[in-house]
């Protein structure tokens, strides 16, 4: 592409004020940003006195206007830093408080969390949980899944686990609480429960034992209400249900 | 005219004033239409101004209320209302609140009228005085209006404008026929008289003559003053003056002028005795003449001093005591090192564990007397990896090369290929292991210079796998599948331009053109905080040597001082007129430096916030600051390419060290003190002889109690060596615990 042979007379008054503010080195883009903003920041500031203008309802714009428009633009993109008084006097009630003594044998010294950037920025959404056909089962909705074991997961900064968790909503589940899965031997009442429903299918049941007690600490029970007859049954149901997971 | 008199006024004197007015009617020459407020001439005892134009109606009204506020903010009630209902002004109720920032100016000798003549300047310039004289309600001034207002207030008209050419001319010849002597030092007095009366000119709405007077006299100036003199030159409306606001802190900030009690008695002598004494009224008003008995200086020594926005430092302003020394380092016990003694421990002997003495701490157990207390500020305590570090920096002191004129370091260059003109920061770790580059795109890349990779830890999943209980369990949490020789950190939104590594290594901080610092962690290579304060681009931040406190600067003009577990700045530093492009702490971690665009330096104490030294001197925004190991020197860089020495404990400048031909972007340290670095965007790293320089410095009472700097002219002696790079502006420079030089810059073509 040939660069045409005379610069438009825009660019040539774009030159003239560098040179006249002292600027002598400049690459040649330069002058095409800045008669970029320039075209922007005028159109801008007469669109704005335009508006100000009818809203006035006058039939013409004039410099009132477009005053009050360069104002406004002012204030709100090019904004200056606070005058030097309020900034003496700012400082002046900041270095009155003495300085904090330092706590020893912390950790990592940050913040408190709120003001850290240390919290997790996500979370895992949840599958719907197939609504089971037996109605023996006691559904209550399970808070933690995954490996039935009683293997606590240790706390993490930050990063949530990845077999993890569905929150019940109104119940939030910090997702740096330990989970228990402890299985329990059924109480003879609740063998008979189920067995007066229905014998033969297992019924797992699994209940959360009061979370607010507890806390972070999500504490699932399984309780297997197994009867004599489908022990094998229900450890199969056992593995698919672990496979579920609640919906929100 | 009335003249507002300073001083506690009574209520007679005010009707006074008030009747005059209201007599004065037409004589009205000069009928501008934004609004003249009375000039409030303090010092000139009698009216006698050799015009009468601001006695028309707007002037009459402004000082009425003026007057009115004066009253009422001293409580005088029933002056008030008589006041209001002679005078026929409505009932209304100017804010007569507000802060009156033209009172913090201290009282000084110069100064004829008292803290009232202030008072007065101010309440008229909060009465915003409209065009069309209708309405004498003064526009209640918002949060930053009365600021505006009570700064542009204290341009009031002097004079005729067209006169104020001759005025000057006037100063000019007088000062041109004084001896040489005084001439010097008398013509310090011309900048900024010619800048205070060209903004007088504007904010009162006369261009032209504006113009004119700029175009005849802007060339007289001094050459390292044409930077400020251009953006005077754009400046013709009094609408610009708005929103520079290093052009309001000009205003507001008196320029101090360090003058000899002879020149200065030459001066007064010649301009009271003149009839329209404008000049007199300005200097009053506007300058700080500090008076020193001595000898006048020569125009050398006044070049080297001045440059600065504000003038120079007054003689007070570097007389509070510093503290510089180093602190006391800890006893640490060395143990023997195993392997170089193995010849001497047979088996079955006990090995001798001999505690090496700390070759670091003071010899002497008595405190230094220039040093801080240790507690002087709360500092972290040292823990047991700290204390591992230190032990092997004094090993690594041990196998230092000791530098000299003519044992000089080797260079070694870290060039950034393919930044693309991005690379905006650089900083080393202090045993020289990593390296984070800052870049324009807002990241920041961390880079391992040693052949070990860069590790974070593993993720919480597989932490649970590893066996706590082994002895390298600290290796092991580390994940190697994912090392790499570098580490990119996003999280900025605008370029980095400020990056400092903690000396522990843990943390690396990162300032930002988003106005944020960012605090990250070299363990997990994730951004852990995120300091909101500055609203404005942050130039530069820098951790203490001890660690846990940091210190930013920015474009707001304040530094501040923050520890890594708080959440706002502990201690701001206010007080620079423009933005703080550099900041640097002392090696005691008490004191913090900071290099402005307004060419001063402003040495801060951290325990109280105050300003505790001002170093003027620089002809150019100061981009480079490095203290000497001793704690007792600091040295500047700034983009006028030269190198300034100053001597903290006296708060002189003693050595100059001309030789580069571009802006000084980095200075630094030998370890030991001997050898002074810089590397400047003219592609070369120089090498100058500290130890010779700090040795020719002179301190007899004299030149510490009057501030006279004898620069000698050794430039050239003191400059070990000059290396080019194949044009690659130097950003960065290291020394490495053996003294081995590291220079990091990025290479554009």
């Amino acid at each position: 592409m040939s660069a045409p042979k005379t610069i438009p007379k825009d660019a040539q008054v774009m030159i003239q004020i560098l040179k006249d503010m002292g600027i002598t080195e400049y690459e040649p883009r330069v002058i095409n940003q800045m008669l970029e903003f320039t075209y922007r920041y005028v159109t801008t500031i007469i669109e704005d006195a335009k508006i100000y203008a009818t809203h006035a309802k006058k039939s013409t714009v004039d410099a009132d206007d477009i005053k009050l428009a360069i104002q406004c633009r002012m204030d709100q993109s090019f904004t200056s830093p606070p005058p030097r008084d309020f900034l003496l006097e700012v400082a002046r009630q900041k270095n009155q408080t003495p300085l904090p003594l330092i706590k020893p044998y912390t950790g990592p010294r940050l913040p408190p969390d709120r003001y850290c950037l240390t919290a997790p920025n996500y979370k895992l959404k949840s599958v719907q949980r197939k609504v089971m056909s037996s109605s023996s089962r006691i559904s209550v909705p399970r808070l933690s899944v995954g490996a039935v074991s009683s293997r606590p997961s240790t706390p993490t900064l930050g990063t949530p686990l990845v077999q993890s968790v569905t929150t019940k909503v109104g119940t939030p589940v910090s997702l740096t609480g330990q989970r228990f899965t402890v299985q329990i031997p059924p109480p003879p009442q609740a063998a008979a429960v189920a067995k007066t429903i229905t014998p033969s299918t297992p019924a797992v049941s699994n209940v959360l034992i009061n979370p607010s007690l507890i806390g972070s600490k999500n504490i699932l029970i399984t309780t297997n209400m197994v009867s004599q007859n489908s022990a094998g049954e229900s450890l199969k149901r056992k593995h698919e249900d672990d496979e579920d997971y609640d919906a929100l | 005219m009335a003249a507002v008199q300073g001083g506690l006024v009574e209520s007679v004197d005010k009707k006074d004033i008030k009747t005059e007015p209201s007599e004065d009617g037409g004589g009205n020459n000069n009928n501008a239409n934004d609004g003249k407020k009375l000039s409030p001439s303090p010092g000139a005892g009698a009216p006698a101004e050799g015009n009468n134009t601001t006695a028309g109606a707007p002037g009459d009204k402004s000082t009425l209320l003026a007057v009115l506020q004066f009253l009422k903010k001293n409580k005088l009630t029933e002056s008030v209302d008589i006041l209001r209902r002679e005078a026929g002004l409505p009932e209304d109720s100017p804010d007569s609140t507000g802060g009156d920032s033209s009172g913090e100016a201290p009282g000084d000798a110069a100064r004829n009228a008292g803290a009232g003549g202030a008072d007065a300047s101010s309440l008229l310039g909060r009465v915003a005085v409209s065009s069309s004289a209708v309405a004498p309600v003064p526009k209640a001034p918002s949060e930053d209006q009365p600021d505006v207002n009570v700064v542009l207030s204290a341009y009031s008209q002097q004079g005729d404008p067209p006169l104020y050419k001759v005025y000057y001319s006037g100063l000019k010849k007088f000062i041109e026929s004084v001896l040489d002597c005084h001439r010097a030092e008398l013509s310090q007095v011309f900048y900024p008289l010619f800048v205070h009366m060209y903004l007088e000119l504007v904010y009162n709405g006369h261009e032209n003559e504006a113009k004119a007077f700029f175009d005849k006299f802007s060339g007289d100036q001094e050459c390292y003053y044409g930077g400020d003199l251009h953006v005077l030159s754009s400046l013709t409306k009094k609408e610009h003056m708005r929103g520079n606001e290093t052009l309001l802190d000009f205003r507001t900030s008196k320029f101090v002028l360090r003058i000899s009690r002879d020149s200065y008695q030459l001066l007064k002598r010649h301009l009271q005795e003149r009839q329209n004494n404008q000049i007199w009224n300005i200097i009053q008003e506007h300058l700080y003449i500090d008076i020193f008995d001595g000898m006048p200086r020569s125009k050398s020594q006044i070049d080297a001093m001045s440059g600065s926005l504000a003038g120079e430092g007054k003689r007070d302003a570097n007389k509070a005591k510093v503290y510089y020394g180093l602190l006391k380092e800890p006893e640490i016990e060395l143990p023997l090192d195993d392997e170089d003694e193995e010849a001497e421990n047979e088996e079955g002997k006990p090995k001798k564990k001999k505690p090496k003495k700390d070759n670091m701490g003071s010899k002497s157990k008595k405190q230094d007397p220039n040093a801080p207390a240790q507690t002087r500020i709360p500092l972290p305590e040292l823990k047991d990896s700290d204390k591992l570090d230190k032990i092997m920096y004094m090993k690594e002191a041990t196998k230092r090369i000791r530098l000299a004129p003519d044992n000089l370091p080797s260079i070694c260059f870290y060039t950034f290929l393919n930044a693309y003109q991005g690379l905006t920061a650089v900083d080393f770790t202090d045993d020289s292991s990593l390296i984070a580059g800052g870049f324009a795109d807002s990241t920041v890349r961390v880079w391992s210079v040693t052949p070990k990779k860069l590790r974070k830890v593993k993720s919480a999943a597989d932490l649970n796998l590893i066996d706590k209980e082994s002895d390298d369990v600290l290796e092991r949490i580390m994940d190697e599948k994912t090392a790499s020789e570098s580490k990119i950190l996003f999280g900025h939104s605008g370029p980095v331009y400020g990056i400092s590594f903690s000396p522990d290594r843990n943390y690396l901080l990162s300032s930002s053109e988003d106005g944020t610092i960012r605090l990250w962690s070299l363990q997990t290579f994730t951004c852990l905080v995120g300091y909101k304060g500055h609203n404005y681009p942050v130039w530069d931040t820098q951790f203490s040597p001890h660690g846990y406190y940091f210190v930013s600067g920015g474009h707001d003009r304040v530094a501040r001082l923050w520890a890594t577990d708080h959440y706002q700045p502990l201690r701001m530093f206010s007080g620079h007129l423009a933005d703080v492009t550099c900041t640097h702490f002392h090696p005691n971690s008490n004191y913090v430096a900071t290099g402005s665009s307004d060419r001063t330096i402003r040495l801060w104490d951290v325990l109280s916030g105050s300003c505790v030294r001002i170093f003027t001197g620089h002809k150019g925004p100061i981009h480079a600051l490095a203290f000497s190991p001793n704690g007792k020197f600091l040295a500047s860089g700034a983009t006028d390419g030269r190198v300034l020495l100053w001597d903290i404990g006296h708060g002189l400048m003693f050595g100059e060290l001309k030789g580069h031909t571009d802006t000084i972007y980095t200075l630094k340290f030998s370890r030991d003190g001997e050898i002074l670095a810089s590397g400047s965007m003219d592609n070369t790293v120089r090498l100058w002889d500290a130890m010779k320089a700090f040795d020719d410095l002179e301190t007899d009472d004299f030149t510490a109690a009057t501030g006279h700097v004898h620069l000698q002219e050794n430039s050239q002696e003191l400059l070990l060596g000059t290396y080019t790079s194949k044009s690659t502006t130097v950003i960065h420079i290291h020394f490495t615990r053996r003294n081995l030089l590291l220079a990091a810059g990025a290479y554009n073509p």
